[in-house]
C-alpha cells in the first residue's frame, strides 16, 4: 500500500517539528523537539541511497556456526568497504566517512545474546579500521542502551585500550535518565502512558561526530524485523517499548520517526549489517540456537532503509522456508499478546500484530529507498 | 476521631496528670461540641478550605511513629532522632519521664483510625490498565479526599521512611506503625523533613472532584492522583479549574468510572497535557503533590519503585526561577538542564531516591 508522506516544518518554532508521514488516524502525532540542523548531506541515506554490498562467506564460520572466523571476517569487511565506495584501498574506503578528529560511535546490538549479536570481530575490524584513518581509541565510542546486556556480550577483550564502552542505562529498569538529553526527544502518546517523551542518548546528540551501525540479521516479534533502522533508532532512545501494548505495536511509524531525529540521522554514515549468524523466530532474543540460522553474509552500505528493505526478504523467506506464518501476517488468529512463552515455543504465534511496513514508512520520512527495484545488490562471494 | 484529637491536643507542653484532670472536668463540654468537630465541619467544605483550616491547626504537622516499646528501648529512639512519639497509654508517663513528647493512644485507638495502604508497587494483574506499568499502592488520593482525616499505617519492614514522606507531603494526621528495624531510617525521615525550609502553601489543582463519597470517585481520585492529574475536591463546579468532574452527572455517568484508568485517561485528555501544572517524564513510578502560594511552589516527589533514579524531568506550567532542591539520602541535589520558558519551567533532578522536596520562587 503506497501511503501519502509529507514532513511539515513548523516554521514559527523552529526547534519543534511535527512528523506526520501518513494520513491514517491509527500515525499518533509525533512533536519532534531538537536543537540540531541536518548536515548538508545527511548520513542516512548518505551518498549511497538505495545501494547495497552484501559479502558472503561459507568460511566466515565454523560448519556449526558457533565459531567467527576473524580472518574471514576481515576479507569480508575489506571487500564490501572497497566495493561500496570505488576505492582500490579498504583504507581510502573508511576515509571517505572518518578522519582523524572524529568521535566515533559505533552503535552494536547487544540484545540477542548470545548468539546474534554485533560479533567481536566485526566491531573489532571496524575499530581497526578507525583506528587506521586516525581515530584515537578515546575517540571511539561503543555503545548500547543497557548495561547488563553489553556486559554479558563482552567486548573488552576483543578491543584495543582506550576505547571506550557506553551504556544509557544500568537494565532496562526505567530509572535511569542522566544519560538521555533532555532537550532532544520526540513526543508522542501511544496507549495512555504518562512519560510521553523518548530522549537522544546524550552520548549521540552532544559528544559524537559520527556513528557506525552495526545490526544483526534478526526477526522481531513487534516490527516484523529488527535491522538498521531500528537498531539506530530504538537503541539511541529513551522510553520505547511502551510502543506495543496488548497485541498493537505502533513501531510502524516510530522507528523511522526516531531515525529521522537530528542529530542521530546526520551523524550515522555508515552500516554495517553482520549477518553472520541470524535469527528467524521469536527475535530479537536468541537465546539458544533454536531459531538461530545462518546467512554468512555482512551487508555493506550509507542507506538504512535499502538493507532493510533486503532483510525483510531474507527473514520472511527463512520463514517460509521453515513453515512458519509470514512477518506480514495480520490475522488475529495468530495473535497471543503477553505470552512470551507460546510464541517461543511456536512459529505460528505472534504476540504482538507485526509491523514490516515500518521499513517503508522510513523510506517515505527521506530515509532512504524502499522499492526493491530501485535497489541496487552487488553481491560478493569470499 | 474526637478521643484522638483530643488525646493529641492535650499532650502539648502539659504534665501528663493535669492533662487527666483537664480532661475529666471538660468532657461534658467536648462531648457538647462533637457534632462541631474539625471532621463535620470540613465535610461541609471543599478540600482547600479544610486544608487551610488543618494547616492553621498544626502547620508543621509530622507523622507520628506508634511505638510499642519500653522504655529500655529510649536509647534506639534518642539515636534515630525520634523525640516524639505516640505510645499505649500505660506507657506514656515513662517515656514522658525519659524526655519525649508523647501521644498516648490505645491500639484500640489506633485502629479507629483509617487503615492506610503500604506504600510499594503491588502487583495487580486482574486490575485493567491502559499501560504496562505497574499498580502503586499509594494513599496521597485519601489524604486529600480528607484533609481533615485521622490515618495509621502498619507497616511492614522497609516501609517506614517512605510512609513518613508520603504523609509529610500531604500533610496527613498519620500515626505509622514500623518495624523496629526501619527506626532508624524513620529517624533520619523525619530529620530530613525537619531540615526542610518551611512551607505551607495550599495545593495546586488542574481538576475539581465534586466528592459523593462513593468507592467509585474514590478509585478515580486514586487514579488521578496515580498519573500525577492534580485535583482538589470541590463543593460545586469551580470555574477556576478547566475540568470538574461530578460523577452521575450527564458528562460522567457512573458507567464511565467502572474503568478508572481510563476514566483518568479521558480526564486527561480532557484536560490536555499542556494545560497540566505537573507534568514528569523518565518514570512513572514517581508521584507527586504541588503546592503554591503564587510567589513560591513547592513540589514533593515521592518515589515508589524501591529504586533510586536518576535525570527525571519535571514540567511545571509558569515560570520559577532555580530554587532549592533536597533528595533524603542526598541533601541538596542538582537542578539541571534548568529552563524557563512560557508557558512552562523545566529541570531535572540529578537524583533521587525515595523522597525528594523542590522549592521554587516565581519568576514573573
Amino acid at each position: 500500500m503506497k501511503r501519502r508522506t509529507f514532513v511539515q516544518l513548523l516554521a514559527a518554532t523552529p526547534l519543534a517539528t511535527t512528523i506526520h508521514a501518513n494520513e491514517s488516524k491509527d500515525v499518533p502525532k509525533y512533536k519532534v523537539v531538537t536543537p540540531h540542523k541536518p548536515a548538508a548531506l545527511p548520513g542516512m541515506p548518505g551518498p549511497y541511497p538505495g545501494k547495497v554490498i552484501s559479502v558472503k562467506s561459507a568460511k566466515c564460520l565454523n560448519e556449526d556456526g558457533t565459531k567467527i572466523n576473524g580472518e574471514v571476517v576481515r576479507e569480508m569487511m575489506e571487500r564490501g568497504m572497497r566495493e561500496m565506495t570505488g576505492e582500490a584501498k579498504a583504507i581510502d574506503s573508511w576515509r571517505r566517512f572518518f578522519t582523524p578528529e572524529d568521535i566515533v560511535g559505533i552503535k552494536v546490538n547487544a540484545g540477542g545474546r548470545p548468539w546474534v549479536v554485533s560479533s567481536h570481530e566485526i566491531v573489532a575490524e571496524t575499530i581497526r579500521n578507525l583506528m587506521a584513518v586516525g581515530v584515537k581509541p578515546q575517540q571511539i565510542y561503543i555503545y548500547e542502551r543497557f548495561q547488563n546486556q553489553i556486559d554479558q556480550v563482552n567486548y573488552s577483550p576483543y578491543l584495543p585500550e582506550g576505547v571506550n564502552i557506553f551504556a544509557a542505562e544500568r537494565a532496562n529498569a526505567r530509572n535511569n535518565n542522566q544519560s538521555y538529553d533532555p532537550k532532544v526527544y520526540v513526543e508522542a502518546d501511544f496507549f495512555g502512558e504518562d512519560d510521553t517523551r523518548s530522549n537522544m542518548i546524550r552520548l549521540v546528540s552532544q559528544q559524537l561526530t559520527k556513528i557506525i551501525n552495526i545490526p544483526n540479521m534478526k526477526d522481531h516479534g513487534a516490527t516484523g524485523a529488527t535491522g538498521c533502522l531500528k537498531n539506530i533508532a530504538y537503541g539511541s532512545f529513551s522510553n520505547v517499548a511502551r510502543t506495543h501494548h496488548k497485541g498493537v505495536s505502533h513501531t510502524l511509524s516510530f522507528v523511522g520517526a526516531l531515525a529521522a531525529v537530528e542529530p542521530l540521522r546526520s551523524r550515522t554514515v555508515l552500516q554495517i549489517m553482520d549477518g553472520l549468524r541470524g535469527v528467524w523466530h521469536a527475535g530479537p532474543f536468541a537465546p539458544t540456537l533454536k531459531y538461530v540460522f545462518f546467512p554468512r553474509t555482512i551487508m555493506f552500505g550509507t542507506d538504512p532503509v535499502a538493507i532493510d528493505r533486503l532483510l525483510l526478504d531474507i527473514i520472511d523467506d527463512e520463514r517460509k522456508r521453515r513453515g512458519a506464518i509470514s512477518i506480514w501476517n495480520r490475522d488475529e488468529k495468530t495473535l497471543d499478546f503477553n505470552n512470551g512463552g507460546a510464541r517461543d515455543k511456536d512459529p505460528n504465534v505472534n504476540i504482538i500484530i507485526r509491523e514490516p511496513g515500518h521499513v517503508e514508512y522510513a523510506g517515505n520520512l527521506g530515509l532512504g529507498v524502499h522499492d526493491i527495484k530501485k535497489i541496487e545488490v552487488k553481491e560478493i562471494e569470499v | 476521631m474526637s478521643f484522638l484529637a483530643i488525646s493529641r491536643g492535650s499532650q502539648k507542653g502539659k504534665k501528663g496528670k493535669n492533662n487527666k484532670n483537664s480532661f475529666l472536668l471538660f468532657l461534658p463540654f467536648l462531648l457538647f461540641l462533637l457534632p462541631f468537630t474539625p471532621q463535620r465541619i470540613y465535610d461541609a467544605l471543599d478540600s482547600e478550605a479544610a486544608e487551610t483550616q488543618r494547616d492553621a491547626a498544626d502547620p508543621q504537622r509530622l507523622p507520628l511513629i506508634y511505638w510499642a516499646g519500653g522504655i529500655e528501648t529510649a536509647e534506639s529512639l534518642k539515636q534515630a532522632g525520634i523525640e516524639q512519639i505516640a505510645t499505649a497509654p500505660d506507657k506514656a508517663v515513662a517515656w514522658r519521664k525519659a524526655g519525649f513528647k508523647v501521644v498516648a493512644l490505645s491500639q484500640a485507638g489506633v485502629e479507629r483510625r483509617e487503615k492506610l495502604l503500604t506504600p510499594r508497587i503491588a502487583g495487580r494483574a486482574n486490575v485493567a490498565s491502559a499501560t504496562r506499568r505497574p499498580w502503586i499502592d499509594a494513599n496521597g488520593w485519601r489524604f486529600v479526599r480528607n484533609p481533615a482525616g485521622k490515618f495509621y499505617y502498619d507497616l511492614p519492614r522497609g516501609k517506614a521512611a517512605m510512609a513518613v514522606a508520603e504523609a509529610f507531603a500531604y500533610k496527613a494526621d498519620a500515626i505509622l506503625k514500623i518495624d523496629p528495624a526501619d527506626l532508624t531510617e524513620a529517624g533520619a525521615m523525619i530529620a530530613f523533613i525537619k531540615n526542610l525550609p518551611g512551607a505551607t502553601h495550599p495545593a495546586i489543582a488542574d481538576i475539581g472532584v465534586i466528592d459523593d463519597k462513593s468507592p467509585e470517585t474514590g478509585e478515580v481520585m486514586n487514579l488521578l492522583t496515580r498519573r500525577n492529574l492534580l485535583f482538589k475536591v470541590v463543593t460545586v463546579p469551580a470555574p477556576q479549574f478547566r475540568v470538574n468532574i461530578k460523577l452521575g452527572s450527564n458528562e460522567y455517568p457512573r458507567t464511565d468510572a467502572a474503568n478508572p484508568s481510563e476514566f483518568a485517561q479521558k480526564i486527561r485528555q480532557r484536560l490536555g497535557d499542556e494545560n497540566r501544572s505537573l507534568r514528569i517524564y523518565g518514570t512513572e513510578m514517581v508521584i507527586c503533590r504541588l503546592t503554591g502560594d503564587g510567589a513560591r511552589a513547592r513540589l514533593h516527589m515521592l518515589n515508589y519503585s524501591g529504586r533510586e533514579a536518576d535525570g527525571l524531568r519535571v514540567r511545571l506550567r509558569g515560570n520559577y526561577g532555580k530554587g532549592e532542591a533536597n533528595g533524603f539520602g542526598f541533601g541538596r541535589i542538582e537542578m539541571e538542564d534548568f529552563g524557563a520558558n512560557e508557558p512552562a519551567t523545566e529541570f531535572s533532578i540529578s537524583k533521587m531516591g525515595i523522597y525528594a522536596v523542590i522549592d521554587l520562587i516565581r519568576s514573573n
